[in-house]
């Protein structure tokens, strides 16, 4: 097993931005986003993240498993929210409605009727769920890891907080090689993970031979660490970064434009009640 | 040296960042495995890892090894971000990382039942944290998330940690002897 991150250079308009202003940009758009369920204004956040998606260079070969993912996901969970449960979200804005299709419901004497809002509802809902997932999906492929730490030290985390992810991002090669070692070990000793017909249980307490080896190898490990670097005196002062970010034009007009679309949004939401569900031929 | 719940030293920067890369990596690795015969719901044994260094190593720990964990198994498999979904998993940590200073003895009997108790209450919190944020971010109705989120993620991660934890804590006991921890 080979423990890599989907990441690598793209020569992107993106890559060249500090990821500190693309956090700040994803996080303002989440929440600016989740205000709505106007489909109009939705889809103004879709074609912002559409764009976004474009400019990446990411291609879809790469991002294909978490698209899978998150359609299917999605799919079943509209499904059942709109077409077989009561949509309850947004309430009394479409109980009721015109009926597209009714079937009689024999057991229970009561009728199920499909209204053209629940597929409005639906498709709303869609637009808002894939303007999230085309926000986040693309951060791993066009982020590089190492700049993690030094990136949530630049946003504020504490030096010990930045430090534990630039560990632990360091620690991953190591734990993939010891459980590789530990797999073809137990391999060896005729362990096999799914053997014969074992149920639910049997088959979680099978992975505890794997699991156990590399788990109390890394806590060895650790300590061992976590002495080196107390005798190095660690955390007594600033902590340095071998890189180093520093904030350029592009940076600050993302920002500007970021914190524009949170105070736009709010405004739109709260200051003139807009946003709520919305369907053509609905005032 | 006297434990304290809170403390964010040396010893649980390592530990935390331990936890978070093993969370990923054994993620990403039972992902690679396939563990077949479990439909379409995802079994991740290495859920246990964050609520056992949790109970191990305090709660700052396991909160950090289930959050920052998550984050690297879906990078690892490119699955994005999906932050209240990380932070469930920093929940399922953090709980039973509240009766680390309760545990006297990892082989214990009546140790390992307070942990498992720890290990319940966090999936419950954790997940239902998880599931209220889809009704505000994805819009599904109460039934939907509880039918679609709740159930399936509590059972898993119920199952996972409630074999897993007991097994880990043992382990581990010999590893302290050897320290001297």
């Amino acid at each position: 097993m080979i423990a890599n991150f989907g990441y690598r250079p793209h020569q992107s308009i993106l890559e060249k931005i500090d990821p500190r202003a693309r956090w700040i940009f994803a996080f303002c758009m989440l929440f600016s986003i989740v205000l709505f369920w106007d489909l109009r204004i939705l889809s103004v956040f879709f074609v912002i993240t559409l764009i976004q998606f474009f400019v990446s260079k990411v291609t879809w070969q790469e991002t294909k498993r978490a698209w899978i993912f998150i359609l299917v996901l999605s799919s079943i969970m509209i499904f059942i929210n709109t077409i077989i449960t009561g949509v309850e979200t947004v309430g009394g804005t479409i109980r009721g409605g015109t009926p597209l299709f009714s079937l009689k419901i024999p057991l229970f004497e009561t009728f199920y009727v499909l209204t053209v809002e629940r597929l409005w509802f639906a498709l709303t809902q869609y637009l808002r769920i894939i303007s999230i997932a085309s926000l986040f999906i693309i951060l791993p492929f066009t982020m590089d890891p190492r700049l993690y730490g030094v990136t949530f030290k630049g946003l504020g985390f504490p030096d010990k907080l930045a430090y534990t992810m630039d560990l632990a991002f360091r620690f991953i090669p190591t734990i993939a090689r010891d459980f590789n070692v530990t797999l073809d070990a137990q391999r060896a000793r005729g362990f096999e993970i799914d053997k014969g017909k074992m149920n639910i249980f049997q088959r979680i307490r099978r992975m505890a031979p794997l699991m156990v080896p590399v788990t109390m190898n890394s806590i060895l490990a650790g300590e061992d660490i976590a002495n080196a670097m107390d005798l190095r005196c660690f955390g007594l002062k600033k902590r340095s970064w071998i890189e180093n970010l520093h904030f350029k034009t592009g940076d600050f007009v993302l920002i500007g434009f970021s914190i524009l679309i949170l105070v736009v949004s709010l405004y739109l939401r709260f200051g003139l009640n807009l946003g709520d569900f919305w369907m053509p031929g609905m005032s | 040296m006297k434990k304290s719940l809170w403390s964010f030293g040396t010893r649980e920067v390592v530990f935390a960042a331990i936890g978070a890369a093993l969370y990923g990596v054994l993620s990403y690795a039972t992902n690679m495995l396939q563990i077949p015969g479990a439909g379409n719901v995802a079994i991740r044994p290495a859920v246990a890892i964050p609520m056992f260094f949790g109970v191990a190593f305090g709660p700052i720990v396991g909160f950090i090894s289930g959050i920052l964990g998550n984050i690297i198994g879906d990078l690892l498999s490119g699955y994005g971000f999906w932050p209240w979904w990380d932070l469930a998993n920093g929940l399922m940590g953090f709980f039973p990382g509240l009766i680390y200073l309760g545990i006297k003895n990892f082989k214990d009997t009546s140790d390992i039942l307070k942990a498992e108790g720890m290990v319940i209450v966090g999936v419950l919190v954790g997940i239902g944290v998880a599931a209220i944020s889809e009704l505000w971010v994805s819009g599904v109705d109460f039934a939907t998330t509880v039918s679609m989120n709740f159930i399936p993620s509590v059972t898993t991660n119920l199952v996972n940690g409630l074999i897993l934890v007991p097994i880990l804590m043992v382990a581990y006991s010999a590893i302290q002897a050897r320290s001297g921890r």
